[in-house]
């Protein structure tokens, strides 16, 4: 087209669902003075309704290419080709620029905005997977957390030759997997798929474990991170202890063991579950009586290893690696935010993962289902030979699907939610089970079917949220509305099993601001494109893998620790760093920008 | 049966108020959490249904509208902010126009300016028939030192515009409710109402209309039935002493304070008032559920009240105090707010739910008897 091609830019205004501040006005002004740009128009003011009107605009200012720039601009694509088809132009001079998949939210990025519809006035569109650091990659790798997405990742790092470091917050490895009994739809033990990987992680040459460790500060660029990490006192050296287990046994401090989602008592020195990898003890600091009083140390007393330091401090260790995966997971809904299920007031309305540890062989009960009691110190927990509920309701959607709380679902609570109820119909076949579920989410490969074999297995199935739970007379009664059958049910229940959803971790906004990364409104960490890149963030060295991208199920979660592992590989492979969005800086742009178009004219 | 598809009808309804229903997902929360939900008439999701699907019969022969007393917990706990409340609250002025069969109801809630015209003509009415009709204005006071109301608007004249506007207020008002009739009972063929309910349940009709105890049944509303209940009561009083004993209550002797007259207007001025600040406070302060969307007509309905009220207070103070001029004046006043109140609101607005809302109850507990008798008949040839 050379110089005297004239260029239209649409501009799309963001609509519902993107939070973002950013100075349109000043944008659209700023493209109205591009060289060769005839007109700018607004979504705002130029709504796409009338074809034969935006045709005869188009001849007018006799325009031959036309870029969409903004947010959501395929929508508006095929009605501006055909406008220009109607124009006798070429339907296909059409560029789109669509801000979010370049990372553009903020005022900041105004200027790179900018840059990338200057470019594309150019006649180049802005592509950054062409862009690769210039330095030399650090060939380790800096996986944080230890689910089973970065286990995955780990695992494909480690067995592809180069070296990772696995951080995990907590004492030991494994994450939610390891608190789960079965997983769905194939009723496999979860134990039983996770633990040899575990066990794999553990003994890999490639693979250093972190434990009871966490990010502190990253500095540097992608390929090269410099990462302080802070290693909490464990206050057991992992070489020497044996995990013989005296100390726990002598340990005459209780607290609320966090493994079984406190459903029962464990002691201050501990061991998260018996598989825990490295399957060394710990010292828990805020229920230890030494650490308070400064009086006790019974376990170093009868420690055989002598491996026990009640005075260990924190640590402070930097390690050098050229690449960030993100696996830090989720979080369960906090139930009693959803009062009218009367959460933390029974003691036998539970969260499913409670439920999933009291039905677990390794849980508090030993798979026993049991009434929650009160132990001789007034702590509820679950205990043997309590009684078992003859009618057990599971409420599907809690904190999922609703404005009050979480908007998106959660995806994994119908189908964990089924297998609940066929593993309390497994252990108890008198019981009643019925299941509270709006619309029922089975997704996946077998999932349906699953679906289905739940519902032979005579468990109700009742279409409509379950309002509230009340107590009379110490019995629970269970109140909704049954949309199939056009009744109201007020029933009976012993048990509640409370499908919670998932959430963003707390500490998610403290980590994106160490990592300089992004999160999306509902919390989860940005992916650099929803569809075809959901494992990439704005920042090269940095990929996003499992649930903390967003909700996903133990197989998608495998998938995703395996692509994120992938896309590292890539970078250690080629020797150098995709960039991502944030890597560049505007000035940056704009000299690539003007390097093109010089080179387009050499070309012209 | 076919069903028809009314396409229309969702934009139709959004003239009635807001229109957030769209949003609803059917998850039955606001249906189980409502207290008064019940067997038979459960709400608010199902009308809702009738509403996205479009279908128009299905929504006029509703009568869970006027069931509901909108404390607001289905508006809290929905997980779509669909207003589940607000929705019923919508229905009832819709259903009010559909029961209405001059049309003007509905002319008056989609209108901010018919209802006005309306408002003004009728004031200006009442205005004009004072003049016209020469007021004989007396500015001597009586032996006790009130004023001869009495010479400057005989009880003769205003009886008979009392009972002429009671007769054609109560014509619209019966036949609007024989169209609710109609719709509600007898347009379904299925059910048979058997003869005796007609008369036993006139019991319940009596029962809540003098106590409004499905009010308290909803716990959020239990501090509003207060004030409703003294509105209700002062307005009822108030009504009955002014149309059927006016000779007794509009007198120029000033009786002593413990007089049955004065304390009855008391206490119905107080009642009144109550209600209403409940009323205007709460619409201010927008804090409750129920008091979060103001329509024009609740607004209107709510300030006219209050004027007749605050008129009728001062044309008590001049009157005792001897200030006849004062006095007429306000009585012109009282009566140009009170004549377009009562013929616009009763009939045609919001203040046809003191019929509605009873008999409401009246149709749905004929409908139910209705399906019981069908139930056992059914019973029975399946028996046999």
């Amino acid at each position: 087209m050379g110089e005297k091609c004239n260029i239209g830019i649409f501009f799309c205004h963001p609509e519902n669902g993107h939070l973002i501040t950013l100075d349109w006005f000043d944008i659209i002004e700023r493209m109205n003075n591009i060289s060769r740009v005839k007109i700018v128009w607004n979504s705002r003011q130029t709504l796409l309704i009338d074809i034969d009107e935006f045709a005869k605009i188009i001849s007018e200012n006799d325009i031959d290419r036309i870029i969409i720039s903004g947010f959501d601009v395929g929508i508006s694509k095929t009605f501006i080709a055909s406008a220009m088809e109607k124009a006798s132009k070429n339907p296909k001079e059409i560029i789109l620029i669509d801000f979010m998949e370049y990372g553009i939210s903020n005022e900041s990025d105004k200027n790179k905005a900018f840059s990338f519809v200057e470019c594309a006035v150019k006649g180049v569109i802005f592509d950054p997977s062409e862009f690769f650091t210039n330095n030399k990659v650090n060939q380790q790798t800096l996986i944080i957390g230890g689910g089973i997405t970065g286990i995955q990742a780990s695992l494909e790092i480690a067995n592809a030759g180069k070296k990772v470091f696995l951080l995990e917050k907590t004492g030991t490895i494994g994450g939610h997997m390891a608190m789960f009994d079965k997983t769905f739809p194939t009723l496999d033990c979860a134990a039983c798929i996770l633990t040899p990987k575990m066990v794999e992680v553990g003994q890999h040459q490639n693979i250093e474990i972190l434990t009871y460790s966490e990010v502190k500060e990253v500095n540097g660029n992608p390929g090269n991170y410099k990462v302080k990490i802070l290693k909490k006192a464990r206050r057991v050296d992992i070489t020497a202890c044996i995990g013989c287990g005296i100390c726990s046994e002598k340990c005459p401090s209780k607290v609320y063991s966090e493994f079984d989602s406190d459903t029962c008592l464990r002691k201050s020195i501990y061991i998260a579950f018996p598989q825990a990898v490295p399957n060394k003890y710990l010292i828990d600091e805020s229920s230890c009586i030494y650490v308070e009083s400064g009086k006790c140390g019974v376990c170093v007393k009868v420690c055989p290893a002598d491996c026990i330091d009640l005075d260990e401090k924190d640590k402070e260790i930097e390690i050098d690696v050229g690449n960030i995966i993100v696996a830090t997971g989720f979080k369960t809904f906090d139930a009693k935010k959803t009062e009218q299920y009367g959460y933390g007031k029974f003691p036998n309305v539970l969260t499913s993962l409670e439920f999933e540890r009291l039905i677990n062989a390794s849980g508090p009960t030993g798979g026993e289902i049991t009434f929650r009691s009160k132990d001789k110190k007034g702590n509820w927990v679950f205990a043997p030979n309590n009684g078992s509920p003859k009618s057990v309701a599971i409420i599907h959607c809690v904190g999922s699907r609703d404005v009050n709380h979480n908007k998106y679902c959660s995806r994994v609570c119908c189908m964990y939610s089924l297998k609940l109820a066929h593993l309390v119909k497994e252990k108890l076949p008198d019981t009643e089970v019925t299941e509270y579920f709006i619309d029922m989410r089975a997704f996946g490969k077998g999932y349906d079917e699953f679906y289905e074999r739940i519902k032979s297995e005579d468990v109700k199935m009742i279409r409509g949220r379950a309002s509230k739970i009340e107590q009379k007379n110490g019995q629970m009664y269970i109140r909704s509305e049954d949309i199939i059958n056009d009744k109201l049910i007020e029933e009976k229940v012993d048990m509640v099993i409370l499908a919670v959803g998932i959430e963003p971790r707390d500490d998610a906004g403290e980590l994106e601001k160490i990592l300089g990364i992004t999160r999306s409104d509902d919390g989860w960490f940005m992916e650099a494109n929803s569809q075809s890149n959901t494992n990439e963030s704005f920042s090269g060295g940095i990929t996003i893998a499992g649930v903390c991208q967003g909700p996903k199920d133990i197989p998608d979660s495998v998938v995703h620790g395996s692509a994120a592992a992938s896309r590292v590989l890539r970078n250690i492979m080629k020797g150098k760093v995709k960039k991502g969005f944030n890597d560049f800086s505007s000035s940056e742009i704009i000299s690539i920008v003007k390097e093109f178009s010089l080179k387009m004219e050499g070309k012209s | 049966m076919s069903v028809r598809v009314n396409t229309e009808l969702k934009e139709e309804l959004k003239r009635f108020g807001v229109n957030e229903w769209n949003e609803c997902f059917h998850c039955g929360s606001c249906t189980a959490t409502c207290p008064l939900t019940e067997e038979n008439h459960l709400f608010p999701r199902k009308a809702m249904r009738y509403v996205q699907m479009g279908l128009k019969k299905k929504v006029v022969t509703n009568v869970d509208p006027w069931l509901c007393y909108y404390c607001g917990d289905c508006t809290t706990t929905c997980p779509r902010d669909a207003n589940p409340g607000e929705f019923m609250m919508s229905m009832r002025r819709y259903l009010t126009s559909v029961y209405d069969w001059t049309g003007l109801s509905k002319l008056f809630y989609t209108s901010k300016i018919w209802e006005f015209v309306f408002v003004i003509l009728f004031a200006l009415a009442v205005i004009l028939s004072f003049i016209l009709f020469g007021p004989a204005v007396d500015k001597t006071l009586t032996a006790q030192g009130g004023v001869k109301l009495n010479e400057f608007a005989p009880i003769s004249i205003i009886e008979i515009g009392d009972w002429t506007m009671a007769v054609i207020v109560a014509f619209l008002l019966i036949s609007n409710i024989f169209n609710m009739f109609y719709k509600i009972v007898l347009s379904d063929k299925k059910v048979k109402v058997p003869f005796i309910s007609y008369f036993i349940e006139i019991r319940q009709l009596i029962i809540h209309y003098s106590t409004q105890s499905r009010l308290l049944k909803c716990k959020k509303n239990r501090s509003f039935w207060v004030g409703h209940w003294l509105l209700m009561t002062g307005y009822t009083i108030m009504f009955i002493v002014v149309v059927v004993y006016l000779p007794w209550f509009q007198t120029e002797e000033v009786h002593s304070f413990y007089h049955p007259q004065r304390l009855l207007g008391y206490y119905a001025t107080f009642g009144i008032l109550f209600g209403l600040s409940v009323a205007i406070i709460g619409r201010l302060r927008k804090k409750e559920e129920k008091f979060k969307f103001s329509h024009m007509s609740d607004w209107l309905f709510i300030i006219m009240l209050y004027l007749v009220t605050l008129s009728g207070i001062l044309i008590h103070i001049f009157r005792i105090n001897g200030m006849p001029m004062a006095t007429y004046y306000s009585y012109v006043a009282h009566m140009a707010i009170l004549v377009p109140m009562i013929m616009i609101e009763v009939p045609f607005s919001k203040w046809s739910h003191l019929a509605y809302r009873p008999f409401a109850i009246y149709f749905s507990r004929l409908r139910r008897a209705g399906i019981r008798k069908q139930n056992i008949k059914i019973n029975q040839l399946a028996t046999a």
